[in-house]
């Protein structure tokens, strides 16, 4: 039992660990990547005692992003503007920050490992309703940034709180109705059991991957949740143009920081969802228990340690992919107005959720009867 | 007479277009892929790596206003005050007096306030004696106000150092 325990919290642990490095690494990459894709150098400066360049390494803006950002918001100073309310103005960051990173125990991020007599699966917490609660604590998220811009007592914050709360409002539904078409088409809320029904193969070559069942939920659920993650082309919550900087105007210093955080790791959100609702999680094409069936009909054999770390290894391949794409995404495409966004959200992607949840209900009980 | 409606043809809006979109994907993409690339093999970029690397002005370029320095040494300036006068901000200080030479005057004491300095020109161009002109130097941040104000021994830059900016300056103003 104690050692149940210990593995529970050391599973919970390391997919904490995870996912805060995952959105680090993003946060340089956002600044190195963006300045690849505009053609600039990017932060190449701060180095600690000059060790890299007498080596003669190029420098990569690491020190710059990952330790020099961080200390100087860490030792900023915390302002509170007066007549902000201080309890609910020190608690949104983290209210925040708390759904986000709490959606990340149900993502499985690989297959069944077997220690002694101890069996799991490497997944924080596996529960049958886990596809509910994905979208309930993203729900949950537009509280931190709504009560973050209520609080200030601006009102730049506060109109950044306000259209960051119907816009995300808005596009819940749409997500809502593309994991509802899936958890129709595979028949579980449980995300590892969605990722199992997704190994093997059709017509002996083509991976049973989601995107091919659900390829319209796929676009929903990636354009709704890089809305949900309120970056450009949906950033009209603190679209710099015209709000100073919305719902965070009057943070400074740590709380920014965890503000900012919480950007990073609902990018990583997303895409780890896109994976495992329609890339197959931690499944390898033609890999299987006993090792790759090629689709010639040859086999490989494997021992099984060694595909349980080719699906982890998998699965962050297909995450960074993703987190890729949406930064990408980011540095192409200019900011939607406030009426495109709406009229995007409910004119388009919810008939379309509609239609799909509606073909695939029908289709699905079609092939059950 | 009757308003004449004009039916404009307004775009889309972008919501409706996908195609200008994904043809920016693809550039961002394209960018992205080539500038990786080149940064393994060290890539060709337009960044001058600044304080490395300095990028050398063309004579058009009006940086910080200096005192033409003679080979022998002195000032070319004859303290005619015609710079002082011409100045829109007022940031040049001329203390004139006399002395043995054949021009007969120099200045004792040439500021110039930088704090206030325009980088106009006019004195450059106001100067009958090519003696102030503007120079390629614009690294003059300070610590301090005084530091801003300098004098006629720190603005005297040797004629050689400014032969593009005066070569550049003499059809300008019809000079020979």
């Amino acid at each position: 039992m104690a050692v149940d325990l210990v593995i529970a919290a050391i599973r919970a642990v390391v997919m904490l660990l995870l996912v805060l490095n995952l959105s680090a690494i993003l946060l340089w990459f956002e600044r190195k990547g963006s300045a690849l894709i505009q053609d600039r150098i990017g932060a190449n400066r701060a180095a600690i005692l000059g060790v890299g360049a007498r080596l003669g390494l190029p420098n990569l803006g690491i020190v710059n992003t990952l330790l020099a950002d961080p200390i100087k918001m860490f030792t900023k100073e915390d302002f509170v503007p007066a007549g902000a309310d201080h309890f609910l103005h020190g608690l949104a960051p983290f209210l925040a920050l708390f759904p986000v990173l709490v959606t990340f125990a149900v993502i499985p991020i690989g297959d069944t490992v077997t220690i002694g007599a101890h069996t799991f699966d490497l997944v924080a917490a596996d529960f049958n309703d886990a596809a509910l609660y994905v979208l309930a604590s993203i729900g949950i998220g537009v509280y931190g940034i709504a009560l973050g811009g209520w609080a200030s007592n601006n009102r730049w914050a506060l109109l950044g709180g306000i259209r960051a709360s119907a816009q995300m409002i808005s596009y819940e539904i749409a997500m809502g109705l593309a994991i509802v078409a899936v958890v129709a088409t595979y028949g579980t809320l449980s995300l590892q059991a969605i990722v199992r029904e997704q190994g093997g193969v059709w017509f002996g070559w083509l991976p049973r991957w989601g995107i091919i069942l659900q390829p319209i939920a796929f676009l929903l659920l990636f354009t709704a949740g890089m809305a949900e993650s309120k970056r450009v082309p949906f950033d009209l919550p603190e679209s710099e143009s015209e709000l100073v900087a919305g719902y965070f105007t009057e943070y400074s210093g740590g709380k920014q920081a965890v503000f900012m955080l919480t950007d990073f790791a609902e990018v990583a959100l997303v895409a780890m969802l896109v994976t495992t609702f329609f890339f197959g999680g931690w499944q390898v094409p033609w890999l299987y228990r006993d090792g790759f069936h090629l689709p010639g009909g040859a086999l490989v054999s494997i021992p099984y340690w060694a595909v349980v770390v080719l699906g982890v290894v998998a699965f962050w391949i297909k995450t960074i992919f993703f987190c890729w794409l949406q930064i990408l995404i980011r540095w192409t495409l200019p900011r939607f107005r406030y009426d495109q966004l709406m009229r995007f959200g409910w004119k388009l992607l919810v008939p379309i959720g509609l239609l799909n949840l509606i073909v695939t209900a029908v289709v699905v009980v079609m092939a059950g009867s | 007479m009757a308003a004449r409606v004009v039916k404009v043809a307004r775009p889309q809006p972008m919501t409706r277009r996908w195609t200008p979109l994904l043809v920016g994907l693809g550039v961002a993409i394209a960018h992205f892929f080539r500038n990786l690339l080149g940064f393994a093999r060290g890539r060709q970029d337009f960044t001058v790596y600044f304080p490395e690397q300095r990028f050398v002005q063309p004579p058009a370029m009006r940086g910080m206003p200096v005192l033409v320095q003679m080979p022998n040494g002195k000032e070319r300036c004859v303290a005619c005050g015609l710079c002082e006068f011409a100045c829109p901000t007022n940031c040049i200080t001329i203390f004139p007096a006399e002395t043995a030479s054949e021009v007969e005057r120099y200045p004792e004491v040439f500021d110039i306030d930088m704090s206030r300095c325009m980088f106009c020109g006019l004195c450059e161009e106001a100067c009958p004696e090519e003696a102030i002109v503007m120079s390629r130097q614009v690294e003059i941040a300070c610590y301090s106000r005084r530091g801003s104000l300098w004098h006629k021994q720190d603005l005297l830059v040797p004629e050689a150092e400014l032969k593009p900016r005066l070569d550049y300056l003499r059809p300008q103003y019809a000079r020979k």
